[in-house]
């Protein structure tokens, strides 16, 4: 193991991972605080008796709303399912970064066998390239899409890809491989509050001012 | 387009921006759900009818001046400010091709109300001179006239004059104390003259006292349309000013559906102030005289019909179930449409769509989702419940060969009335 | 028959009509306000309708064929709304309720429901004009009326 190596991981794990660590949690919070500062006006109409719905349940039921689930659709309803719930499973139930985790919050959780979550990886992989081509072929999409869109996804795949690459021992050496990985995690924590990617915090917020604005007029949402 | 007219557009976005718009905003990962929501889209193919994408030049907005990193940009060269050009270019995306139905915003999976960010980005297109023409004719004639179609009170009482007539009852004007505040659209004084005549004789049968206002009978709100706070609140304000003085317990609005979206969902926030009436729509009120046994109907339609949801008295409103119940005191052979309830899709002429002479072609178009949906299920006869939605799918319907009758739920329940000393009904 | 005076001998007389007949009758109603209309159309519907041996298919065309002049001839949503023109709108009404198959039609049956649609056309020209008063379409009609009973 060259020192240039060690250099990078210690680096990566030490000061880079701090770094990222604030400029995530500064990030997130000016971003809640721009988002929601703006406030919202009380609405002085009468909401109905029965209000069905809430900005609660609409939290949970958008993850389970398939009205539009048809053959177009379809691929990006799955695809989109997989890459999530394989991301997530990668991410927190991959041992190492639960230790870590552990490391930082005080508390874990158990977690899956390695192997299982390298299959998980590559599955989630394979669905962010599906998910590439389509945004890319798809006429909404590609109109829809901003170079964002794009520098989201890589910041995605990169450490996946990495962290496969790594638990492979491929492409360079390991200690390079991981700093690498934890490096791409890393750029990831830290660009995220900047990029789409807050949608992973404030789709909470969306779905729930969605909720509200609807139950009150007795639909849920 | 002159500078100030831009800033105007500015200012009127800024004012319109609020925690969910950004929260919405922020959460958009440009999947493209909505498109697949949207009749417009569709029914066209036409990627540029996707919801969000009718948002463009509110997101730059937002983005450039309520973000810090937006900001930056901005100042650093790498983002151009929200142009006349674009507001131009976006007027047919956010007129012609949005009726403010609703249904993007039920499926986006962030959960984006869209539709209430179109609502809210047409303010900056009107205060920059971008509504189109026939919606600025009509809010005028709103504000100048007191109705959007130029109705002046002589042609209402004449109407109700007529009603009277053939119904033998009366239509009271300006009765203080009344308990009911009846309102009508321009559509239906002009069109659909016998929605009077129902609500006659209707409320005739209840037993319950009601008033139309002489000063403020107009329930459409072009303003609301058109999307300027400043004229829809003119216009609410007379409804409620008329109200007040004639201190009745209830407002109604009738089959129509953006003139319930108006009174009932924005006026208090518009004036600033909650109601001291309550406002309910012609089917609600109708459901509690037939909860209450007030209503006293005989024969059935045999006739296979399904029920039109008009957008925003269903999905953008609450009264789900109303159409209903009252469908299944005189309809037999009632079928739903497979999205129906707070899922069906638009007639296509909602949200000034249809004042939209502009629109006409791409309104025909959305139109064929219905058309679909009616394919899929052989009905007889249609019922809905705005006076709006009636004659587009009766436009639609003639257009495609299609010959189904569509009829307005009030009106199909007082030909179902049980009169006293005359025969039974028609069939 | 005695003589037709009110609404309520009116609209019993021509609900118990055969269809045909009823149809005759209608179509005099409609013709006594085919000046409100410019629509060529609406020409056909009634010598279609007047025809006592009238088939489902002639009727049917007919019906279309009134159909159309109605969607031709509504005000448009926010649209000013240019009374004398509206009257040709129930007119077409008028012509459409004419030709309805009896099962299909409205309460009081094809003949009332023409003669209330010739009547809120004929209300059309008297907004247009300012006419505080209303207008004579009924007196007309019950006249109308009288005079087919009676040449029975």
């Amino acid at each position: 193991m060259s020192g240039g190596e060690t250099e990078l991981l210690q680096w990566a794990r030490g000061p880079g991972f701090v770094l990222a660590i604030a400029v995530f949690v500064f990030g997130v919070v000016l971003r809640l605080f721009e988002i929601l500062g703006l406030g919202r006006q009380a609405d002085l109409s009468e909401a109905r008796e029965k209000k069905r719905g809430s900005g609660w349940q609409t939290i949970l039921s958008r993850s389970f709303n398939f009205s539009v689930f048809n053959p177009h659709t379809a691929l990006n309803y799955i695809v989109g399912y997989v890459f999530h719930l394989g991301l997530f499973a990668c991410i927190l139930l991959l041992i190492p970064h639960i230790e870590l985790i552990r490391g930082v919050l005080g508390f874990g959780w158990p977690g899956l066998p390695t192997p299982l979550v390298d299959a998980i990886a590559v599955v989630t992989l394979l669905a962010m390239l599906v998910k590439l081509v389509d945004r890319v072929t798809s006429p909404v999409k590609r109109l829809l899409s901003t170079w964002g869109d794009y520098l989201a996804w890589l910041l995605t795949f990169l450490p996946l890809l990495s962290g496969y690459l790594a638990y492979h021992h491929l492409l360079w050496p390991y200690p390079t491989m991981l700093a690498l990985h934890i490096l791409s995690a890393e750029l990831l924590l830290a660009l995220l509050p900047f990029t789409r990617l807050m949608h992973a915090f404030t789709l909470f917020f969306a779905r729930w001012y969605n909720g509200e604005i609807f139950s009150r007029k007795g639909v849920a949402s | 387009m002159s500078r100030a007219q831009i800033e105007k557009a500015h200012q009127a976005f800024r004012e319109v921006m609020d925690a969910p718009t950004a929260s919405f905003f922020s959460s958009c990962v440009h999947c493209g759900l909505c498109a697949e929501a949207c009749l417009f889209y569709t029914e066209t193919g036409d990627p540029r009818y996707t919801p969000i994408h009718k948002l463009k030049p509110l997101r730059r907005f937002w983005e450039q001046e309520f973000t810090l990193l937006g900001r930056l940009k901005k100042r650093l060269g790498l983002s151009r400010p929200v142009t006349d050009d674009e507001l131009v270019e976006w007027r047919e995306l956010v007129y012609n091709a949005c009726s403010l139905c609703g249904r993007c915003s039920m499926v986006c999976p962030v959960g984006n109300d869209i539709t209430g960010m179109i609502r809210k980005m047409r303010e900056g297109m009107v205060a920059s001179g971008n509504a189109p023409e026939g919606l600025i004719g009509a809010t005028t004639r709103a504000v100048t006239i007191g109705s959007p179609m130029g109705v002046k009170l002589p042609a209402l009482q004449a109407q109700a004059r007529h009603v009277e007539k053939s119904t033998g009852l009366s239509v009271p004007f300006d009765r203080e104390g009344a308990e009911y505040m009846m309102l009508m659209s321009s559509m239906e004084i002009i069109n659909y003259p016998e929605y009077l005549e129902a609500v006659a004789r209707i409320f005739e049968q209840a037993g319950k006292s009601w008033t139309i206002s002489s000063e403020a009978f107009e329930a459409t709100n072009s303003g609301i349309q058109i999307g300027s706070s400043d004229i829809a609140r003119e216009l609410v304000s007379r409804v409620v000013g008329a109200a007040e003085k004639l201190k009745v317990k209830t407002v109604i609005s009738p089959e129509c559906g953006h003139a319930y979206t108006a009174i009932r969902w924005e006026g208090p926030n518009l004036i600033g102030r909650a109601y001291p009436f309550k406002v309910k729509h012609i089917l609600e009120v109708l459901d509690e005289f037939r909860a209450s046994g007030l209503l006293q109907t005989e024969g059935m339609e045999k006739a296979r019909m399904t029920f039109h949801d008009p957008c925003q008295l269903v999905r953008r409103g609450g009264v789900i179930e109303q159409p209903r119940k009252l469908l299944g005191m005189v309809a037999e052979n009632f079928v739903e449409m497979e999205d129906h309830g707070t899922m069906n899709w638009c007639c296509g002429a909602g949200g000034g769509v249809s004042a939209n002479e502009e629109a006409e072609a791409l309104r025909l178009k959305a139109f064929q989702r219905k058309k679909s949906q009616l394919d899929a299920l052989q009905v007889d006869t249609l019922v809905t419940a705005c006076a709006n939605c009636r004659i587009q799918l009766e436009e639609g319907l003639e257009k495609n060969h299609m010959a189904i009758p569509v009829v307005g739920l009030t009106e199909m329940l007082a030909e179902h009335l049980v009169e006293q000393g005359e025969e039974g009904s028609g069939e | 028959m005695g003589t037709i005076s009110s609404d309520g001998e009116f609209k019993q007389a021509v609900g118990q009509l055969s269809p045909e007949r009823q149809r005759a009758v209608g179509a005099l109603f409609v013709e006594h306000v085919l000046a409100l209309s410019g629509d060529a159309r609406i020409e056909y519907v009634i010598q279609t309708a007047a025809k006592p041996d009238a088939g489902k298919d002639e009727l049917a065309r007919a019906l279309k064929e009134a159909k159309g002049a109605t969607m031709d001839s509504y005000t448009h949503c926010g649209e000013q709304c240019n009374w004398a023109e509206q009257g040709g709108y129930f007119v077409a009404r008028a012509a459409e309720a004419l030709v309805t198959p009896i099962e299909q039609s409205k309460a009081g049956g094809p003949a009332w429901q023409t003669a209330m649609y010739c009547r809120m056309a004929r209300n059309c020209e008297a907004i247009e004009q300012g006419m505080p008063e209303g207008n004579k379409e009924e007196s007309e009609q019950y006249r109308m009326l009288n005079e087919f009973l009676g040449s029975d």
